[in-house]
């Protein structure tokens, strides 16, 4: 039944638009692919699971997997984004990627290689609206990613530091010039898309109750699709496109097959890339000035 | 004086957006009349260039080399027919070193498939590697070419850009700048390399700041200001003129 | 040769084979994050020729290769409108949807994988990637490989002295995905089997990221590369579960410090003056 299948799509978009605007903030104000947030995705919900194992009390565990989110991310951006400012475009590209890498095989040695059964954290309890069956988690998460995306806008266009943000992302070198501090802001930068990632990875434990080393990257290369289909560097693109590659994934799950979501997610992306490579939601890129 | 037209611009405007950089200019360049185009900073100067090499198209108006209609022909083919640039900020492939950036200019003249395909660099000296150190050495700077260009000073560099457009063979020169940022020694190299070209017929348009390099070797000065031609003549000429003088001159006339 | 030495030389072979597959194109500028879509295009046509049509494997493994270079010259107009980050990201999401179609074709068996019926041993996949050297090696002495460099330092002054960007940019995304092909095809029939899950994201990535680990300014950088990306965690192997751990450090730590790579432009110039003029090596 659509109506349902709409409304699964919608949820399961929701923790695609945090990993999409992990990403699209990364790219939009940086210029930087960072492939390890599908591993900060995993710590999120990896990180929770085992400090949870360790005896710690759900709450707790979350804030320590977010903040180990955080902490990695730091680590990434001096490591693989600073220090290769000067070098070709696809080198922090990589060092990224070697997180990716670190990361899952960390836990791969540590946990292995299985899906771990995550408790039911929310209590078993469904809405029902006319024919229409809505989990509690899937209710939590989708205000959860809602009410983040909305704090972020408003951050972005309220706050000075929101205003440092898009002025980096607007011309790097006049904000330098105009007196922000980009030693500062970048790191800071770095941080709000961990936590936008690793929130997408408990939400993700939350909903579909398994954990294991390997789940951000089908949702993490997902979720690229997603920010590119809004446009680089749009929080509201990052959202439409998070939403749209939601609702392509279980539309095509339940009406062509599972072997062909990657033909419709992946074939979406290329179309636009090649009509609209912008996006949906961003801006033709500038012009090379001679 | 012969009186060929080597370039013609006819009513030539640029606007980028809502803003006009040039507007209506007309001017000749002719063959081995060596040129400068003057004006303060700012005055559209590049975009001429930029113009004319086709990395922009022009709002309106036509570009004639020779006799030829090029306002349309793609940037590409356009060296093909004669035309060859230098850069106001150097721009010489950074990944590459200086030997190897002079064999990438020589390409119009070495552009079957075959050429792209020859792995010539196995055979030691080479006649295309012959040529180009042929062509540092004609300016004494065939020391430097197996160094990376990154590496090299400034004025050296400077240098080696146009001896890289100068391998074209192009009949028409555009050097952007060519003494800005030399000491007086390398503006001295860089001017007696110029009457080198001059020599051989090669049609030089310059932009320039400096007068009196711009005395010593253009016999043509036009002058731009704000996107317009504001005189034309012998520099002595134009330095006459109040238009100039208030304009380009214009704390110096003061 | 032991059978475990084998063993490592052939994935060294094709590791070497993916790697100059990714550098081509890289050296003009353009990352193929989608190399194992091509490697499958390959892999799936050299192995339907053999076994449907029963085509010798002299003739299905250049089909083979022929058949993903002609699939880039279809997309790489297209594609390669593209600039920068969003071209990396195209040919990412082309060589998703490459795997995901063969998972689909029932014809080659779909997601239970392909059987293939010919065997080729190590010597050929060996002697496949000695050719690709050589051919490689080769090509990085001609105009071609000096106009790709260009290109990557400065599209605007290559085009401007004449080069055809486009052109050399398809040429090149088309040679590299050739060379994809090929190593599908004798992956294939090296194995004996074809299954789409093999091509996935990390084949396409890892192989970007040996390609820069070992340098992308000369035609070298790939060959260690590879040959380190293989070795390491074999080095490593006393380490058990922790060995890829520890190569992922090795990774973040090496960019960090190299992001150049371990072959450089200096580095050789460095080595063959030393060679020219072996007197005046001491400094
Ligand atoms: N691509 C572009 N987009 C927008 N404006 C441009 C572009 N290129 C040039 N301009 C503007 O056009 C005007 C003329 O620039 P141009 O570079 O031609 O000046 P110039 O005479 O060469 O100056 P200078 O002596 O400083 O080199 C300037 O106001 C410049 O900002
Ligand atoms: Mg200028």
């Amino acid at each position: 039944m659509i109506a349902q299948q709409l409304v699964n799509g919608t949820m399961l978009g929701a923790i695609y638009v945090l990993v999409a605007v992990a990403f699209t903030l990364a790219i939009g104000v940086l210029n930087f692919l960072n492939f390890s947030i599908p591993g900060l995705f995993m710590v999120g919900g990896m990180g929770t699971w085992i400090l949870m194992r360790l005896g710690w009390h759900w709450s707790v565990a979350i804030g320590g997997a977010l903040l180990a989110a955080a902490l990695i991310a730091l680590c990434v951006e001096r490591l693989a984004y600073r220090r290769s400012q000067k070098s070709d475009p696809e080198v922090p590209l990589v060092s990224s990627l070697g997180f990716l890498v670190l990361l899952e095989n960390l836990v791969l040695a540590t946990v292995g290689s299985d899906q771990q059964p995550f408790p039911a954290l929310v209590p078993d309890f469904n809405l029902r609206i006319g024919g229409l069956v809505i989990g509690a988690a899937q209710i939590i998460s989708l205000v959860i990613a809602v009410c983040l995306v909305v704090w972020l806008s408003i951050m972005l266009r309220k706050t000075s530091l929101g205003r440092q943000i898009r002025g980096v992302a607007e011309n790097r070198d006049t904000a330098i010039l105009l007196g922000v501090d980009v030693g500062r802001l970048v790191p800071q930068l770095f941080v709000f898309s961990a936590l936008f990632t690793a929130l997408g990875g408990v939400l993700f434990a939350l909903n579909y109750l398994q954990v294991s080393a390997f789940m951000g990257e089908g949702i993490g290369f997902k979720g690229i699709a997603a920010m590119i289909i809004g446009g680089m560097g749009s929080v509201w693109g990052a959202v439409l496109g998070g939403l749209l590659i939601g609702l392509t994934e279980v539309l095509s799950i339940s009406y062509i097959g599972a072997d062909f979501v990657n033909i419709t997610v992946y074939g979406l992306l290329l179309v636009l890339l090649i009509l609209r490579p912008q996006g949906l939601l961003g801006r033709a890129a500038a012009r090379e000035k001679l | 004086m012969s009186a060929a037209p080597a370039l013609t611009l006819d009513h030539l405007g640029k606007a980028f957006g809502g803003l006009r950089v040039l507007r209506d200019l007309s001017f000749t360049v002719r063959a081995q009349e060596p040129t400068a185009l003057i004006g303060p900073n700012g005055a559209g100067k590049t975009t001429v260039f930029n113009l004319v090499s086709g990395v922009y198209a022009p709002s309106e108006g036509r570009i004639l080399l020779g006799e030829r209609d090029i306002t349309h022909m793609p940037s590409r083919r356009r060296i093909a027919v004669g035309l060859s640039r230098s850069f106001q900020n150097i721009r010489l492939m950074s990944h590459l070193t200086v030997i190897e950036n002079l064999i990438v200019g020589q390409h119009v003249r070495a552009s079957g498939l075959l050429d792209l395909v020859k792995p010539f660099r196995l055979v030691p000296n080479h006649r295309w590697r012959r040529e180009a150190i042929d062509a540092l050495a004609e300016c004494g700077l065939e020391a430097y070419a197996d160094e990376s260009v990154s590496a090299l000073p400034y004025g050296i560099r400077k240098r080696i850009d146009l001896v890289r457009a100068t391998l074209a063979g192009a009949s028409l020169l555009m050097l952007d700048e060519p003494a800005a940022g030399l000491n007086p020694t390398e503006t001295n190299a860089m001017r007696a390399h110029l009457e080198l070209l001059k020599k051989r017929g090669v049609t030089l348009l310059i932009v320039e700041h400096d007068m009196h390099f711009v005395d010593q070797v253009c016999e043509r000065v036009i002058v731009l200001n704000f996107g317009e031609k504001i005189a034309e003549g012998t520099l002595a000429e134009v330095q006459r003129d109040p238009q100039v003088r208030s304009a380009y001159l214009g704390d110096e006339a003061a | 040769m032991s059978g475990y030495q084998t063993g490592l030389l052939v994935i060294l072979s094709f590791n070497v084979i993916a790697a100059y597959a990714v550098y081509l194109p890289l050296s003009a500028g353009q990352l193929n994050l989608g190399i194992a879509g091509f490697m499958a295009m390959g892999a799936y046509t050299a192995a339907y020729l053999s076994n449907e049509l029963a085509w010798p494997l002299t003739a299905a493994i250049p089909a083979g290769a022929a058949a993903s270079c002609l699939l880039a010259l279809v997309v790489a107009v297209p594609i390669l409108r593209t600039h920068g980050i969003y071209l990396a990201l195209a040919t990412f999401a082309l060589g998703q949807v490459i795997t995901a179609v063969f998972l689909n074709l029932e014809v080659v068996g779909a997601a239970a994988g392909y059987q293939v019926t010919t065997f080729t041993g190590p010597a050929t996949v060996i002697a496949g990637a000695a050719g690709v050297l050589a051919f490689m090696l080769l090509l990085s002495r001609t105009r071609f490989a000096l106009y790709l460099t260009a290109i990557k330092s400065d599209p605007t002054v290559a085009d401007l002295m004449g080069i055809n960007v486009r052109g050399m940019q398809i040429a090149a995304f088309a040679i590299g995905a050739a060379i994809a092909g090929l190593g599908g095809g004798l992956y294939g029939h090296h194995f004996s089997f074809v299954e789409a899950q093999h091509f996935s994201v990390a084949l396409s990535v890892y192989t970007v990221l040996y390609v820069l680990l070992g340098g992308t300014q000369t035609v070298f950088g790939p060959l260690v590369g590879a040959a380190f990306f293989t070795l390491l965690p074999e080095l490593l192997r006393a380490s058990q579960g922790w060995r890829y751990v520890f190569f992922a450090l090795f990774i973040i730590g090496f960019m960090a410090t190299r992001p150049q790579g371990l072959i450089t432009a200096d580095l050789l110039r460095v080595f063959r003056r030393s060679r020219r003029a072996p007197e005046a090596a001491q400094p």
